[in-house]
């Protein structure tokens, strides 16, 4: 099992699905590395990025 | 009409008073002819960073249903209410029947001293069980 796996059905609010995908700098993994298909990497960038926003994930480790 | 989910994240110094917003937010939103759907009241939540200096967040989902051309008006208003750290609207094709995975993970972390003591009394009828058919193959 990798731990690049995905729930069927996922979003912004699954943070514990998304966290495999942002490294300990909190920079998005790309897909050449998880190796997930387009359509799924396209939908993880964009939670993330929700996610990012709505302050459940971080934007870096530098962060203040 | 257009489906929206909603997700606003309070101050949580406000956190006891989270039932008065909430009745607040109702009525903007009904006077701006938003229908509710659900709403899921998730709770204080650590944030990944800090906003406006505030660590922590009370983290509020709705599922609504309303007109585009008002939104810009509860917009407003939400940009000029303080006790409102984050806010953001979301258009959904389907609004999901199932809770969100925030909401029970909050769920969880409030009922865990409950759900140990049930883990436990499990465990132990368990072993009475296998002792019993341990014994009953030595009968035989």
């Amino acid at each position: 099992m990798s731990k690049y796996d995905l729930p069927k059905n996922f979003d912004y609010k699954n943070t514990d699905a998304l966290r495999p995908f942002i490294t300990e700098t909190g920079k998005i993994i790309p897909a050449r590395v998880t190796g997930v298909s387009a359509a799924n990497q396209r939908k993880v960038t964009k939670s993330i990025k929700i996610a990012r926003f709505l302050a459940l994930l971080p934007y870096t480790d530098m962060h203040q | 009409m257009n489906k929206y989910e909603a997700v606003i994240i309070l101050n949580p110094n406000l956190s006891t008073k989270v039932d008065d917003f909430l009745k607040d937010f109702e009525k903007l939103l009904k006077d701006n002819s938003f229908s509710i759907v659900k709403t899921e009241d998730i709770g204080r939540r650590q944030l990944a960073y800090s906003i406006n200096n505030h660590n922590k967040g009370h983290y509020i989902i709705f599922n609504l249903e309303g007109d585009p051309s008002k939104l810009l008006e509860i917009e407003t208003k939400i940009k000029y209410n303080e006790s409102i750290i984050r806010h953001l609207f979301l258009v959904v094709k389907k609004h999901s029947d199932e809770d969100s995975s925030l909401f029970i993970e909050s769920k969880n972390k409030k009922s865990e001293p409950a759900n140990d003591d049930v883990k436990v009394e499990k465990v132990e009828t368990k072993e009475i069980k296998a002792d019993d058919s341990a014994n009953k193959k030595g009968e035989v």
